[in-house]
This record gives structure tokens, sequence and C-alpha cells, in this order.
């Protein structure tokens, strides 16, 4: 089984997070970027399901810039991965339809049964590059997957969708776009010599200009204009009330309508 | 030109010391200081990842990580829990002498089993009657055919309850001091080898210590590093390796002293302010922040040295005594800063004064490091 | 020039969703009185279209196909490019639930639209839509422009306020999905969410957290029961912990467990620093407390200054009542 797994640098989730001076994006100065969050359970589940089936190879995919795109395929070698494609950018792109194109555009002509992507990506937390994707390699796309699993008698893959409401068993055959939430296992570190190694293995490179037809049209469709850090805190606003269940009621319309966290 | 940035492949490493120093250690860094117990399966872990054994040559499984590569993990790991990191680079103490003094048949032997398989080993040269005065050594080693017969007792050696292998310095004649000690190689099963009761000591408590006795322990000759009378200056260099990490053990002790009194100082308020904006505190942070820099770049001098093929015994003993001094005194006043709650076991802070002491004593006491920085500094003047 | 919005919404027993009437409402705003449709997937329904009108949808579509609920979300694409040749829309607006995410992605990508979930705020702007969203666990936000003549924007559920009833009777109509294709995809069974043992501290997105001032080791269970009620995590301060009423493990503090959920609902607990450094990470912090003037009132958000054993219960009431419980 042929499987690729895209993946995106994003911060470090311990970063302390400023706005840049022009108050439009996160400041990255200094901000360190890895593999984390769902799209390494993808990366887990991909070597996980290679090991299942022999003869199977893992190829991870990112699109971004140098050095943060090359160097968590670098982690994604030292993790085990097969091999490695870097689709070259000048700049990040946080488009993830552009993604979708960028990665369709090169994943078309290569036969793969299963393309894993993370759910969501720690930072935009979108969520749209794998059902993009699946669109435009016109494949069917599940995300919010768990326990995803190939059945070589029946040839086909079977697993879990997570709705808000419930928890689905699909089947489909190959092949099939996965944003994945969880994988069997917790993510596995790699080893120190295998970190050493990866070093010294090659990384496809796709050149910019190779993808700048499929993603021209997405340019500038998806315009940062502002980010911001919470205000700090000012002190509580009291709630008025006669009886407990007036109290009860104020608080959690407030919750549900003003501070919107109430489930 | 020099550059103080580190490569890719440094930052790869260091990352991976990182996540399982805070993800594998810290979390039980209180508990098995509390209780004293010999964490196996996080030695375990770390052996997996390739944390163990950093020294070994790629020849024989390893990764032959350089000085400089090896205190950048030390350090991350010391940052979690300075015990946890004594029980883990003993392994490479007790190596040592096998790679600098062992034929090609016997690093086969005996160092292509610890990067095949977990294992823990100690090294074997302090005595009751003798530490800093190693050359004053009484374990006998007692030629008999193509034997020899050790005798002896050993003490302070980390690792000994739990080592499958112990590198042992031993005399053949107690008459020609330094010129008679000799290196050996003696695996726990051999008959009258006895580790003796685990020590409850200060600090470093995930760290396993106790005395070995020899009683009549026979050696094979094939066991033997290097020639009879060489274990001593085998002994000296093995020391011109591991001084340097331990400047980086208490560089992440002290780097761990920083960030719990920074943090606490910007949380803690006083006279209506966090008590960082009192000059009294900020005055001590400063210090610990030039002791904390300090130590760090005086052990990166060092590894950087020896890395170069130098024996670099001036700058890694400047870098073991400046290195544990200030972590001593950096952990001192990240208690003082937390004042009270300092004092108190709940908090994790005064754990680092406890294990901070002992980079002070061991690995050579800093009264032997300042006199043999002496003496490496006056050959200059000479 | 008034935008065309077409809102495609999900039916739940029989009934849009929740988050598709907020959507409705989103919609009816930004179309300043024009006309609004919506679409829903499944058989026609009088009383959804009744309520979906009641919103402010004017015309009401029913995609049916004879297994619309299994299929897969991208296989709605091509019947929804053909509708919207016919009948061209500047913006679909729709719920960001895992459904609606993926549809959002695949007819964006099909459309060549701009998209973006999790929205919690859209408005017009200059040559596109300005949409806010939260980014990095909500711990940020950002503002985006989709420029472009068209958008696929998914509405985050509850950030919405329910929409003001009018009076609309909508028109109701019903589209069969003869291209939708299921791809090899088949749905074998379906299993509703349990709400179970209750997640752990720390990942829950909501910690309900009991101090002192629940008294004894027995009434600490009212913290329970108002964490159950919220599928909340349970958590507790130094001073439960040290008086024995619950496992140390619950600590949330200095020496205890550091937590950042989305919700952090202090109960009885006066606010002092060795607990606020465990929980000020959270996104939004309530109170309860019989104390006005206890501390925790400066780092809550909301506070409800009052006797906990009847503020608590009436929550829980009130809790169990909007949640249909």
């Amino acid at each position: 089984m042929e499987i690729v797994v895209c993946v995106k640098p994003v911060p470090d989730p311990e970063t302390r997070l400023k706005p840049s001076p022009d108050q439009r994006t996160l400041d990255t100065e200094g901000v360190k970027f890895v593999l984390a969050g769902y799209d390494e359970s993808a990366v887990e589940q991909a070597l996980l399901l290679r090991d299942q089936v022999p003869g199977s190879t893992v190829r991870a995919v990112a699109y971004g810039p140098a050095p943060r795109t090359p160097e968590i395929l670098r982690s994604c070698l030292a993790l085990g991965c097969d091999a490695v494609t870097h689709l070259e950018a000048p700049a990040p792109v946080d488009d993830p339809i552009a993604v979708a194109a960028a990665l369709g555009h090169i994943l078309a002509p290569r036969p793969a049964e299963l393309i894993l992507v993370g759910k969501q990506s720690l930072d935009d937390e979108e969520g749209l590059v794998a059902p993009a994707l699946g669109a435009l390699l016109q494949r069917p796309s599940f995300s919010s997957v768990t326990d995803l699993r190939w059945s070589p008698e029946r040839s086909r893959f079977t697993f879990q969708r997570s709705t808000d409401t419930a928890i689905e068993r699909w089947e489909a055959l190959p092949p099939l776009v996965v944003g994945l939430q969880q994988a069997w296992n917790d993510p596995r570190t790699a080893k120190l010599p295998n970190i050493l190694k990866a070093r010294r293995q090659p990384i496809e490179a796709v050149p910019a200009s190779a993808i700048a037809a499929a993603v021209g049209g997405r340019t500038g469709r998806s315009l940062p204009l502002k980010f911001e850090l919470p205000a700090p805190r000012a002190g509580a606003r009291m709630i008025d009330y006669t009886t407990p269940d007036e109290a009860a009621q104020r608080l959690v319309r407030i919750l549900r309508e003003e501070a919107k966290v109430f489930p | 030109m020099v550059d103080f940035s580190l490569t890719p492949d440094q930052e790869s490493l260091r990352e991976l010391a990182r996540k399982f120093a805070r993800s594998e250690m810290a979390p039980h860094a209180a508990e098995v200081d509390r209780t004293g117990r010999f964490p196996e399966e996080i030695y375990r872990k770390a052996w997996e990842l390739g944390l163990m054994n950093l020294n070994v040559p790629a020849e024989y499984g390893g990764t032959g990580l350089g000085l400089f590569d090896q205190c950048l993990i030390v350090e991350e790991l010391a940052y979690a829990c300075a015990g946890m990191t004594t029980s883990i680079i003993a392994n490479c103490l007790a190596l040592e002498p096998i790679i600098l003094g062992a034929t090609p048949e016997q690093k086969d032997r005996w160092l292509k089993p610890f990067c095949a398989d977990y294992h823990l080993a100690s090294f074997c040269l302090t005595e009751p009657s003798g530490g800093s005065d190693a050359a004053a050594l009484k374990t006998r080693a007692r030629r008999s055919g193509d034997e020899y017969i050790l005798t002896g007792e050993k003490c302070f050696i980390t690792n000994a309850p739990h080592a499958a292998l112990f590198t042992v310095f031993a005399t053949v004649d107690p008459v020609l001091r330094h010129k008679g000690i000799t290196a050996f190689v003696v695996p726990r099963e051999s008959a009258g080898l006895l580790p003796g009761r685990e020590e409850e000591k200060m600090g470093h408590r995930a760290s396993a210590t106790s005395t070995v006795r020899f009683e009549e322990v026979r050696v094979p000759a094939t066991q033997r590093l290097g020639a009879e009378g060489e274990g001593f200056a085998l002994a000296m260099r093995t020391l011109d390796q591991t001084r340097t990490p331990i400047g980086a053990m208490a560089t992440g002790i002290s780097q761990a002293a920083l960030d719990l009194a920074a943090r606490y100082a910007l949380q803690r308020t006083t006279f209506g302010k966090p008590i960082a904006e009192h000059q009294a505190i900020q005055a001590k942070l400063a210090t610990m922040a030039q002791q904390l820099t300090a130590s760090r770049l005086l052990t990166w001098l060092a590894a950087w040295t020896i890395d170069r093929g130098a024996r670099g015994t001036l700058e890694s003993s400047i870098a073991k005594c400046f290195s544990s001094d200030a972590a001593l005194r950096v952990a001192d006043e990240a208690i003082q800063t937390f004042g009270g709650y300092g004092y108190m076991k709940e908090y994790p802070v005064e754990k680092l004064l406890r294990d901070a002491k002992l980079t002070q004593i061991y690995e050579g006491a800093n009264e032997i490091q300042r006199i043999v920085t002496a003496r490496e500094l006056l050959k200059r003047y000479a | 020039m008034t935008p065309e919005i077409l809102v495609i919404g999900e039916l739940r027993d029989g009934q849009p969703s929740d988050a598709s009437r907020e959507a409705a409402g989103v919609a009816s705003q930004l179309a300043a009185g024009a006309p609004v449709r919506g679409l829903l997937i499944g058989s026609p329904s009088e009383p959804a279209t009744a309520a979906w009108g009641r919103d402010g949808i004017s015309e009401v579509c029913y995609l049916t196909a004879p297994t619309a609920a299994a299929l897969p979300a991208g296989a709605l694409v091509p019947g929804l490019l053909s509708l919207l040749s016919e009948r061209p829309a500047d913006l679909v607006l729709l719920p960001s639930t895992t459904f609606g995410r993926e549809l959002t992605g695949a007819l964006a990508a099909r459309w060549d639209a701009g998209a973006a979930t999790g929205v919690t705020a859209i408005t017009r702007g200059t040559g596109g839509w300005e949409v806010r969203r939260p980014v990095f666990g909500g711990r940020a936000t950002e503002t985006r422009l989709l420029s472009g003549p068209r958008a696929v924007v998914a509405l985050r559920p509850r950030g919405f306020p329910t929409p003001e009833a009018r009076e609309l009777t909508p028109v109701s109509a019903q589209r069969p999905l003869s291209e939708a294709d299921p791809m090899g995809t088949t749905l074998v069974g379906t299993e509703p969410m349990v709400t179970g043992q209750g997640p752990s501290l720390s990942d829950a997105p909501i910690v309900v957290a009991g101090g002192r001032g629940v008294r004894s080791a027995d009434q600490f269970h009212l913290i329970e029961e108002l964490a159950a009620a919220l599928d909340a995590a349970v958590g507790a301060s130094r001073a439960v912990t040290d008086a024995g009423w619950r496992p140390t493990s619950l600590q949330v503090g200095q020496t205890g467990r550091t937590v950042t959920p989305q919700l952090y609902i202090a109960v009885g607990i006066s606010g002092a620093i060795q607990h606020i450094v465990g929980m000020i990470g959270s996104r939004v912090i309530v109170a309860i407390n019989s104390d006005a003037s206890a501390p925790i009132f400066k780092v809550a958000d909301y506070g409800i200054a009052g006797d906990l054993f009847q503020i608590v219960p009436a929550l829980i009431r009130e809790i169990r009542r909007v949640r249909g419980r």
C-alpha cells in the first residue's frame, strides 16, 4: 500500500503568542516550527498501517517555505517515513484551499491508496485541507476519523467518524483521503540515531514554479487582517439576581451568548 | 570565526533530550526524590531513545557523539532531574575506560551489548580510604596464572545495586603507587563481587549508590584493560572526558532554579507589587543569570576544546568547578527567592540545592579541580 | 448591492439544528432584508420549513437522495455546483460541524471560493467577507479577508444568538441529488455519543473546581454534579485535598495541576495566588463565592456572590434544562 501523509510546520505549542509589529499575524521572530498535534497522529497512523501491510511505503509531503518545512520533513524521516517531498514556497501559505491545490497537483499523478492529513493544524485549526484535497482528487474524504483500519481480506478501509452527536462507522474502498483525529497509539518519539541519520537522507524538492499554475488563481484569496490576543482581565462582571434560579439563568445565557463557551 | 549557534543536528538532539526530560523525567522527579525509588522504567525509555551510552563509537552500535553534543543532552536531562541524569550518564563514565584503553576485541565484547540492549554499568575507583587520593587505592589485583584475583572495597559507586558491568581500578603492587594501578572489566555475575546496601543520600536520590566489595573475585587477564600499571593514566584520561558533562549537569540544575525563581517572582506579590519589581530580588535574579550563563559557556568552551582533539584539562576543570559552585549558589538564591515556601518540600526548589551539592563533590572534588587547574595553568608559565 | 446568500443546514429530529438556525439568523442579518435561501439535506418537512422561516429563510430547498444520510460530504458537491450555476450565490453559510467543515472544504475547492471555518463573526468588507475566528486553541483571534466573488463560511455553533422570530412563510422546494456518488463508501452503523466518565483535567474543555467553601467531603458531590451536567472535569483547591475530601490528583494550583480549559468555574474558592496560577490560563473564568470581596473575583470574568448551596443546584437545574436532559 502506498500511503501519503500531508504535514504542516506549526509554531511549537509552548510558543508565547505575540502579534507581529503590523498586528496582522503572529510574530514568528524566534519561533520554532515543529510537527505537532493531529499531524503527529497522522504520521504515526501511516507508519502503523505500513507495518501492518507488507510491502507498503509512507511518503510525507509538505508545502511551505524553508527552513521550517524541510525541517519537519526531516522529523518525518527520523520517525520512520520512507520518503519525503517538499513543495517549495517562497512564503508561508495560509490559504488551506491553495495548499490543497498544490498537494493535489503533485499527488494526482502518483497513485496512493491512502492520503492521511491531520484533522486540523494547531495554528489555524481550519480543517479544510483533507476535504478540499479529496474534492480536487475526486476521492472520498472523511474528517474526525479514529480507529482507521485496513482489512486485507476485504481490501477496504474501516474507520470511525466523530460528529458532535454520534460516532459513525464507515467502510471505504481505496483510494481514500482521511482527516485523522487519533491514531491507534500515541505518536512515537524519534530515536537519537534515527534523528542523526535523517540529516543525511534525501528530500525530494518540487520547485515553486511547478506548482504555480495550480495555486496561481488562489493568490490573495485569504488575507490576514488582524491577529489579537485576548484583553487582560479587568475583574469579574458580577451578576445581579433576586433568586438563585435567576442567577443561574443569567449566567447560563451569558456563557452561551456572550462568552460563547457553553456546550 | 567563533559561532555560538547550534547546527540543525544539535538543535534536534537538544530537542529530543528536552522532550524526553520534560515529558518522561520531570513528572516523576518529586516522587522519586521523596521515595528514593530507582525509576528503571525511565532509564529503559532513555536507552530506547538512544539517550544512554552517548560516547560509544558507531562501530560498536553507538552514536559516538562528541562531548559538545553530549553536554547539550546532559543539560536538558539535568534540568528535569539531576539524580536520574547521574544514573543515565554513569554508563558513559564506566564505558569510557573501555573506549579509551581496550583492544578492538575487548571493545567488541564489552561495548556492543550496551547498544544492543538496556544495561547499566558502574565505574569503580573511589575507596573508603581515599577518593581524591586515587593513587593510594588499596584494592588488590593479585596475578594467578592467566587470572587476577581482586580483593578490596569500593564505595559511593553509582548504579552499583543494578549494574551489569563494573570497570574496576585495582593495584597489582601498592608499593608502586600509581604505577601499579590496573584497570579491569568485571561482570556482575563474577563470584565474590558483592554490591552493598543502597545508600540514603541527600540528593540525586533517583540514582542508586552503594559500596562494592571484591572478595577474591577471579578476573581473566583478557579482561584487563591495557597493561599492568596503565590504569591510573587511563582513569585520568577518563576523567578528562567526564569532567565537562558535570559542568552541563550543574548548568541544567542552575537553569531549573532560575526558571522557577523568575516565574515565582512575577507571580508573588508583597508590598503591593510582584516581588520581581523589588531591587533585592532583581539583584538575586541577575546574579543567578550571570552564574548560569557563565557555567554554560565555560562548559561549551571545554567541550569544544576537547572535541577538537586537545586534552582540555584546564578548560574542563574550570568548567566543572565553576559550574558546580554556581549551581549551589543559584539553587540557594532560588530558595531564598521563594522565601518560606522555598523551604517546604512540597515546592520543587529545595531539591535543587540538595542535587547541586553533589556536583561539587563527585567526579573530582572541587578542591582537586582547583589543584588540577593550577597545575595546568602554571605549565603555561613555566 | 445586497449579497445573495445560501444557507446549508442540517436536520436534527425533523428540525433544522440549533447551529443551522443560528446560521440562518446570521444570513438574514447580512442580507439586510433581501431574501435568503436555505438548503436542507433530507426529505421535505413542513415543521422544518416553518421553523427555518421564522429564522429568516424565505425559500427552503430539500436535497433528496435515496441514501442522502450516508454520503460523504464531497459527494454533494456536484449537485451543489449545478444548483449554484442555476441560482448563483455570493456567500454560502453553514454550521462549522464535522459535516459542515467537510462540505466547506470540498465546495470551496471545486467552486474556487474563499473559505473559513469556526467563524465567530462575519461582515461585508472591501472586496470580500471579513471573518473573525479563534486560533491556537482559542489563545488568540484572527480576522481575515476572504477576497474574491465567492465564499463558503462555516459558522461556529453557539457562536451566534438564536435569531429573533420573523414572520416569513417560506416557499419549499425539492431537488433530487442525482449526481451524488458514494465513491465506494458505506455507512455501516451509528452510535449516539455517550456522556460517560468525564474528561481528564489536562484536556477537558470545561473544569468545575471546588474549594473550602464546599464545607465537607460529602457536600463536594455538588461540584461533581455540576461537572457531570457540563461533561466537565472536576478540580479542587489545595484546601480540599489537604482536608482529604478528594485526592491530590484533582488539585489545581502551584503545587498541583495547571489547566487551560475554555471555561473554569471556581466554586467556594477564595482565590489565593497558589490556586490562581494553576488556572489563570483558562479562557473564561466564573467564580461563585459567598464573599464578594474574595480575590477570585479579581481574576474571574463573571462572578456570582452568594450561597453556593443555593446557586449551584439552580445552575445544575438550568444547565440540564438547556441541554434537554
